[in-house]
């Protein structure tokens, strides 16, 4: 993204990002390192009218248990991020409303595919029949989640329906033991406390494979050493969200499936995709749509990552509050907003 | 006097010494990579070595310290790699959160702590006494995040008497406050009542109200002076505690000191923000011992060091 900035700016970056200068409708008033950002109307905003308020603030308040009270005395008008165990408490809060809308997010799991036994895709794909999402979506997220059937989420280009994945543990109990697999062992690393649910949805994952003859170990590290672990390859599986961002499946693909993007993360490696990403990289929606779908083909039917389900966006908010657009990409805009 | 000061000071400066170089050590040891951290996923392996050559971390571990030793010396404790700004600089942006909640806590640990100290141990063995104790006892057992949460839903989402969080004037400092003041009254009101009972039954306080002397001045000028030295020790114990950062009470308030920047830092490897967060705290709590230690021998004079 670029912004347009005041010539000076250049000259002293870390002076012009403590205090920053743009176009838009607020201007930056103040910031209290670790606790708020304040900005006020633009008065000499282009567009007549916008913004509709005098002043946003931005509160930084990492407890999600505190945020939710925050909205519910009325302190706060919108708070993001809210799991799903909280939106009971939130709907039943007068004048406070719950948004929902399909986020552009996929929560996947990636496997350290230079290694035994998981580069061995018959055992990908016994895990992947092995695994309920149903269940997951219905019973761990409340049904704030929604089916996959593509790595790329619908909203972005790429996106495509594929044969969904189906839960068939008797059909993953044959592929094991067609390949001879029995007590096989695999570990998967957490990087601690960093996706909501996470733990619970894995030991829940556990549970199922343990039920067709795969031990998962989970292994919930501190985000530093989970990451030198995924770095050294250490690992069999890697739980890894996806908020596809910037919102151009090129950065995903190019991340995860060349050789040079995955060196030090899945060691993903097949030629042929790697030309489909190239071949995507050109400005015609519709031979980037056409490639990707093909890229897409293959690794679905690789199960090069275990896509799990694509996430729903939650947004508590305050019933005074109008306009204001629960957007699936996590943006928060503010120009139209107005308080009734 | 000054010889024992001076002597202290000196050992102070050894201890700090100290727990420079176990900083230093453990930091470096922990397994994580600082470059690995700063730089997005999947950056290339060269890109990683530069970044740590760059930040200095490929020099041998001793290097390392040395370098950092004389820039400390300088007043330098060099840049935070997260923020790219001076690493004292980012510390002590924090410090004056984190110095209003600590005092807070301290004035409503003394105030409190005390007062249930001296008024269950002059009435023992009544209600009061039996209250005050169970008050004590779940001030030192309840769960900091859960007492925080409860005061948050009870004062800022039922009542709306107080704000739920953030750093905004006296009033969201009341409830935090609280929360971190809870184990250290509980703590301080059962050694006052427990000082204060073996005090009140000693023979000079027997000879005090023979002589007719009210029992208020009984009470709070001859037994709480002699009953306040163990009570002294621990504030100052619970003072340095607190100035290391209330992690936990700040994340549950979004309280911007330095237990949350600590946490974090140590999370994205940010050894100079993890190094200056430790040695200040260190300082301080040092320099509140010797300070407590000071202030003994003007709450009972026997005691003289020499």
């Amino acid at each position: 993204m670029l912004g347009m900035l005041p010539p000076s700016a250049g000259k002293n970056e870390e002076a012009f990002f403590q205090k920053p200068v743009g176009t838009g409708p607020f201007r930056f008033a103040s910031w209290t390192h670790g606790d708020q950002i304040a900005m006020t109307a633009n008065p000499t905003y282009w567009k007549p009218g916008i913004p509709k308020v005098e002043k946003v603030t931005f509160r930084f308040i990492p407890e999600l248990s505190t945020r939710t009270a925050a909205l519910r005395s009325g302190e706060l008008q919108v708070i993001d991020r809210v799991t799903p165990d909280l939106v009971e408490t939130l709907k039943g809060t007068r004048g406070v409303k719950v948004l929902d809308v399909p986020a552009i997010e996929a929560q996947r799991w990636i496997f350290q595919l230079g290694k035994e036994p998981v580069k061995d895709q018959r055992l990908r794909q016994a895990i992947s029949l092995a695994i309920d999402r149903g269940v997951i979506i219905k019973e761990l997220l409340k049904g704030y989640g929604r089916p996959v059937d593509s790595p790329v989420p619908p909203g972005l280009i790429g996106h495509m329906s594929l044969p969904p994945k189906v839960y068939d543990p008797e059909k993953a109990r044959q592929i094991l033991k067609q390949a001879g697999y029995s007590n096989v062992s695999v570990d998967i690393v957490l990087m601690k406390d960093f996706y909501p649910k996470q733990l619970e949805i894995t030991q829940a994952v556990a549970a199922m494979l343990g039920d067709v003859g795969i031990k998962l170990n989970i292994k919930n590290l501190e985000i530093a050493s989970a990451r030198e672990q995924r770095t050294a390859g250490t690992y069999d599986l890697f739980f890894s969200g996806w908020a596809h961002m910037p919102h151009d499946p090129d950065w995903y693909f190019g991340q995860w499936f060349t050789k040079a993007g995955s060196e030090k993360l899945t060691r993903y490696s097949n030629p042929k995709v790697e030309q489909l990403i190239t071949e995507g990289r050109v400005p015609d929606a519709k031979v980037r749509q056409a490639k990707y779908e093909e890229l897409e083909r293959i690794v679905w039917d690789e199960d090069a990552e275990i896509w799990l389900y694509y996430t729903v966006a939650i947004y508590g908010v305050s019933d005074r509050l109008r306009n204001f657009e629960a957007r699936r990409d996590y943006y928060v805009l503010l120009s139209d907003v107005s308080i009734a | 006097m000054k010889t024992y000061i001076l002597r202290r000071v000196a050992q102070s400066a050894l201890t700090l010494l100290g727990v420079s170089v176990l900083v230093f050590v453990i930091l470096r040891v922990l397994p994580g990579d600082p470059a690995r951290m700063l730089l997005p996923d999947g950056a290339p392996e060269s890109a990683v070595i530069e970044l740590n050559r760059q930040l200095g971390l490929r020099e041998p571990l001793f290097v390392q310290y040395g370098l950092f030793l004389r820039s400390v010396a300088h007043g330098d404790f060099g840049q935070s790699f997260q923020y790219r700004a001076p690493a004292l600089r980012v510390v002590l942006e924090r410090l004056p959160a984190t110095i209003q909640l600590t005092v807070a806590a301290m004035l409503v640990t003394i105030a409190a702590g005390v007062t249930l100290g001296i008024g269950t141990a002059v009435r023992r063995g009544t209600r009061y006494d039996l209250a005050g104790t169970i008050l004590a006892v779940l001030g030192q057992s309840l769960p900091n995040f859960w007492l925080g949460i409860m005061l948050i839903l009870l004062f800022g989402v039922a009542l709306r008497w107080l704000p739920t969080s953030g750093f905004a004037g006296w009033t969201s400092l009341v409830l935090p406050a609280i929360t971190l003041a809870a184990f250290p009254t509980a703590l301080v009101a059962r050694l006052t009542r427990s000082s204060m009972l073996e005090i009140l039954n000693r023979d000079y306080i027997r000879t005090g109200r023979a002589k007719g002397l009210a029992e208020r001045s009984v009470v709070l000028r001859h037994a709480l002076r002699n009953a306040a030295i163990p009570v002294l020790t621990v504030i100052g114990l619970q003072i340095g505690a607190l100035l290391g950062g209330a992690v936990i009470t700040e994340s549950v308030f979004a309280w911007p000191g330095m237990g949350k920047l600590i946490v974090d830092a140590i999370f994205f490897r940010d050894f100079p923000v993890v190094q200056t967060v430790l040695i200040l705290s260190a300082t301080v709590f040092v320099g509140i011992n010797l300070l407590v230690d000071l202030l003994y021998t003007i709450i009972d004079p026997r005691i003289r060091y020499s």
